[in-house]
């Protein structure tokens, strides 16, 4: 059950404290005192019905709540270093160096007319300060890195020209291309084939192990998040309804609704993951 | 689409100048003042009472020519917008269904029309089959034909590959019923809105050719051949032309408020845009009274 | 990185030069693909629409004897004069002439004169496209202008104050616009002239001043077209999500704009142009007309009451290759910055 690298205890990458959020335009909560804190080389999943408030929880960690959204309560702290009086500048140069993020429906992330490649390359101009040659270089190495095949030809082809599978390694290729400490998966595999999404879980377990991330993955599907992470938040219309350990929550879950999750994802087979951990715990 | 049209103060405005407009383009000659053909007055004389718009440069009373050029203007335009909705509606709904050479013959066909200017074709073609209106209109229609061709075939389109006529279909509903309920909405909006932009175009090309002197001869009254005369006479009267201008411009700015109207009151975006409205104004209620609540006690 | 390390060696040895040849063969697939695509889209245009041409011109019936003799036309002078000029033979023999001595660039002689209509419409076609490409830029430039702005400030005062300007502009044509400003430059204020055309070889300045106002006249219709247009593009391609993934790897608002949004928004914009030309060229007629210049709008007006067949053919026919060519132009421009494929073509 325990990750390859032990995270080091010190100061979380990302620390949550009763983050409430309200929404204006249906005029309710959107997310009420939810706090969470992750470490770096560990994962956190956050499972939960639409609508549940995750993906508003992951943009405000972003800071990139839409507008008319807007944080009552609570802290935000990446690294250390709290969000809250963060100018739009700063924010600018926190993203992409700091934390990152990868969302559902990779081809519509990507800009249309611009080769994947170039726009690896891009954030590593941007962000590392590359040479146009030397960023086209380490854009393919990571390319590489995601285990596509034929770097080079892939580097030059159109978003629409790639399979979903594909282009959801190039965004995680971009996104890890300026060396974030945290990165975000928001329902990253749901729009993909089922061979497709072990690859990309396997993927980013190995990236997490190997370059020490802090990863977040939201999903409503407690398979992902079972196989990638180590702790687990369970969400209800923007409350948190139970939260700890895979081990408490997949055997032990206090909550009806944490149970109802775990009976209902049983019938998809969720029943290898905790046989092997028994096995394993 | 209608209760939304209703809420649009914009909408208001624009059925109102039209429906002024037509009603002087039907009675427009019988109310006029004056013979616009009479030229006893002063020459190129300013507005005054009993004149409200001048004259011009043959002593004929300025708004009189005007309310009685308004019928061929008026009904000239709407000829055309019937001519190109006729000539290009029925090929843009034919090119779905006849196949890939009709489709491909038809759509370079619209190329080229396109491509061709407006004003020289329309006199091309009056050199051609002769100096009358109606010729230069049929020319028009023909040159305004490609925007309801697009409009009509990417109607078609949506519809022969939306999967609700499909299951409307499947489920038993007649094909009457489907068209009434589901295909004839998507339909009647884009060609509205193209009917009020060609009318709106043709009423310009009018003006343009009768300022040429193309399609009525004088010294029968049109706008644009009012506007013709006046130019000779700039010097002498530099505010003549300002009314039939205005007059014009008015229409035109009616014709194209309606196809805004029309496009703002239907399909998705126009929905989106009236709750946006409505969320600014409470958002507006909002924060005035956050502001006033900070500024402390003032009363809400 | 740690990645960089362990895996550049492995990418080195893994080396495939087979994926090489396929990159070097995608490009050059690519950039022909951009150019052969728009000629295989406008060459049925300029068939179509020589031919066209030539069948409104067969089909009137009109003689040369009537455009020489007017109303002393007998029969017999109409025969002899239609077997002069070759008219009486068959329809696709004349066509065959009339295109292949199109291909050679001969566009016939004038029946009025029987001055080759090239040499005719040589002189004045330069004055009209001088104006016409004043225009257009004036149209690009602001354009633009508006555009972008009304799209960066979106729904905000200046954005609905742009937006009303723009509708107010788009209801003015051409000719309207010209005698306002000939009542306002020339007459009221005198600071420029009000007709004539003085050509570049004579001076910058006298030159600019002639044809400055009829630009603008024919500039406004292009401008109010061009910003709606880039506008809405604008706003449509800040709400694409790609523009979210910019902003989430911490690319700046003004790289996100410059680089991406402007490059994806400003497609249909500059389709638009393609369209804007020929209108251009058509109001042509109209503010030549206005502004007393001898172009080649007043030449097809005056050679279409007159009944000169050719010439009014050949006026049609430069129309068709300016037009078509320039939007040759425009489509390998936007094959360059927005791949075919994603604009459905």
């Amino acid at each position: 059950m325990t990750d390859v690298s032990t995270p080091d205890a010190g100061t979380p990458a990302v620390s949550v404290k009763g983050l409430s959020i309200y929404n204006h335009i249906g005029e309710v909560p959107a997310v009420t005192d939810v706090s969470f804190t992750v470490h770096p080389g560990e994962a956190l999943g956050i499972v939960g019905e639409s609508g549940s408030g995750k993906t508003i929880t992951c943009r405000a960690l972003l800071g990139i709540l839409p507008d008319l959204f807007e944080v009552t309560a609570g802290s935000i702290e990446l690294l250390g270093r709290d969000t809250e009086p963060l100018t739009q500048r700063e924010w600018t140069a926190l993203r992409g160096s700091v934390i990152s993020a990868v969302f559902q429906d990779p081809a519509s992330f990507l800009d249309p007319s611009i080769p994947v490649g170039h726009q690896v390359a891009e954030v590593l101009r941007v962000k590392k300060g590359l040479g146009r040659r030397l960023a086209r270089e380490r854009a393919l190495d990571l390319l590489d890195a995601m285990r596509i095949r034929d770097p080079e030809y892939v580097y030059l082809q159109y978003p629409f020209e790639l399979s979903g599978g594909m282009l959801q390694r190039i965004l995680i290729a971009a996104a890890v291309a300026s060396e974030p400490r945290i990165l975000i998966a928001d329902e990253a595999t749901t729009a993909l084939d089922v061979t497709v999404q072990a690859e990309i879980l396997d993927l980013l377990t190995d990236l997490k192990d190997r370059l020490g991330l802090a990863l977040i993955v939201v999903s409503h599907d407690l398979a992902v998040v079972s196989q990638l992470c180590s702790n687990v938040l369970v969400l209800r219309a923007g409350e948190v309804v139970e939260q700890g350990t895979k081990g408490q929550i997949l055997f032990a879950p206090q909550h009806d609704y944490t149970r109802m999750l775990v009976d209902e994802h049983h019938r998809f087979g969720l029943e290898r993951f905790q046989r092997r951990a028994v096995v394993r715990g | 689409m209608l209760h939304r049209l209703i809420r649009l103060p914009s909408a208001w405005i624009a059925f109102g100048l039209l429906l002024f407009i037509i009603v002087l383009g039907i009675v427009g000659p019988a109310i006029a003042p004056y013979d616009p053909l009479d030229g006893g007055a002063k020459l190129l004389a300013s507005p005054s009472l009993a004149h409200p718009l001048g004259t011009d440069y043959l002593g004929r009373d300025t708004m009189s020519r005007l309310l009685a050029g308004a019928p061929v203007s008026v009904l000239s335009a709407l000829e055309v917008s019937g001519i190109a909705l006729l000539v290009g509606a029925i090929p843009g709904l034919l090119s779905v269904y006849l196949g890939r050479a009709f489709e491909w013959l038809t759509l370079r066909i619209v190329d080229t029309l396109i491509a061709l200017p407006f004003l020289v074709f329309a006199i091309a073609m009056t050199a051609l089959l002769g100096n009358g209106i109606s010729q230069a209109m049929l020319s028009v229609g023909i040159l305004l034909a490609p925007m309801f061709y697009r409009v009509s075939r990417a109607a078609a389109l949506a519809v022969s590959s939306s999967q609700y006529v499909e299951a409307a279909i499947l489920g038993g509903s007649s094909t009457v019923w489907v068209l009434r309920r589901h295909i004839w909405p998507k339909v009647i909006a884009p060609i509205g809105i193209a009917l009020a932009n060609a009318t709106g175009a043709g009423l310009v090309i009018v003006a343009s050719l009768t300022f040429l002197g193309i399609g009525v001869q004088p010294p029968a009254p049109t706008w644009g051949g009012m506007l013709a005369s006046d130019l000779g006479y700039l010097d002498y009267q530099p505010y003549a032309p300002v009314f039939p201008i205005l007059v014009i411009m008015i229409t035109v700015w009616a014709l194209n408020l309606l196809a805004d109207v029309l496009r703002d009151a239907s399909g998705e975006s126009g929905r989106i845009m009236l709750k946006k409205r409505a969320l600014v104004k409470s958002k507006k209620r909002r924060a005035t009274t956050v502001r006033r609540a900070l500024q402390g006690g003032q009363p809400t | 990185m740690t990645v960089e390390a362990d895996v550049l060696g492995a990418r080195q040895v893994r080396g495939r030069p087979i994926a090489a040849k396929a990159v070097g063969g995608l490009r050059v697939r690519r950039i022909a693909l951009g150019i052969l695509r728009p000629i295989a889209t406008f060459l049925p245009v300029f068939l179509i629409g020589t031919f066209i041409t030539f069948l409104l011109g067969a089909l009137t019936g009109l003689s040369p004897a009537y455009v020489q003799l007017g109303e002393a036309a007998t029969p017999s002078a109409v025969a002899r004069l239609n077997h002069q000029w070759g008219l009486d033979k068959p329809f696709l023999v004349r066509y065959w002439e009339w295109f292949s001595a199109l291909l050679h660039g001969s566009l016939g002689n004038s029946w009025f004169d029987g001055v080759p209509v090239s040499e005719l419409i040589g002189q004045r076609i330069l004055i009209s496209l001088s104006v016409a490409a004043l225009a257009l830029v004036l149209g690009v430039v602001f354009g633009t202008l508006f555009g972008t702005i009304s799209a960066l400030k979106s729904t905000s005062v200046i954005d609905r104050t742009i937006t009303g300007f723009l509708s107010l502009i788009s209801v003015m044509p051409p000719f309207t616009v010209g005698i306002l400003l000939v009542a306002v430059f020339a007459v009221g204020l005198n600071v420029l002239p009000s007709a004539g055309y003085i050509p570049l070889s004579q001076g910058f300045g006298p030159w600019f001043s002639h044809i400055i106002l009829p630009a603008i006249a024919l500039s406004f219709e292009p401008v109010a077209a061009l910003a709606r247009q880039l506008r809405a593009g604008l706003v449509s391609a800040y709400n694409e999500n790609y523009v979210l993934g910019s902003i989430v790897h911490g690319l700046s608002p003004r790289r996100i704009f410059f680089v991406h949004v402007l490059r994806n928004g400003a497609g249909p914009a500059l389709a638009l142009l393609g369209l804007i030309l020929p209108n251009l060229l058509g109001g042509a007629v109209v503010t030549e007309t206005v502004f007393g210049l001898a172009g080649y709008g007043v030449f097809a007006s005056s050679s279409a009451l007159h009944g000169d067949v050719p010439a009014v053919q050949g006026v049609l026919v430069v129309s068709i290759v300016v037009v078509v060519g320039f939007n040759l132009v425009v489509n390998v421009v936007l094959n360059r910055l927005v791949p075919a494929a994603q604009r459905g073509i």
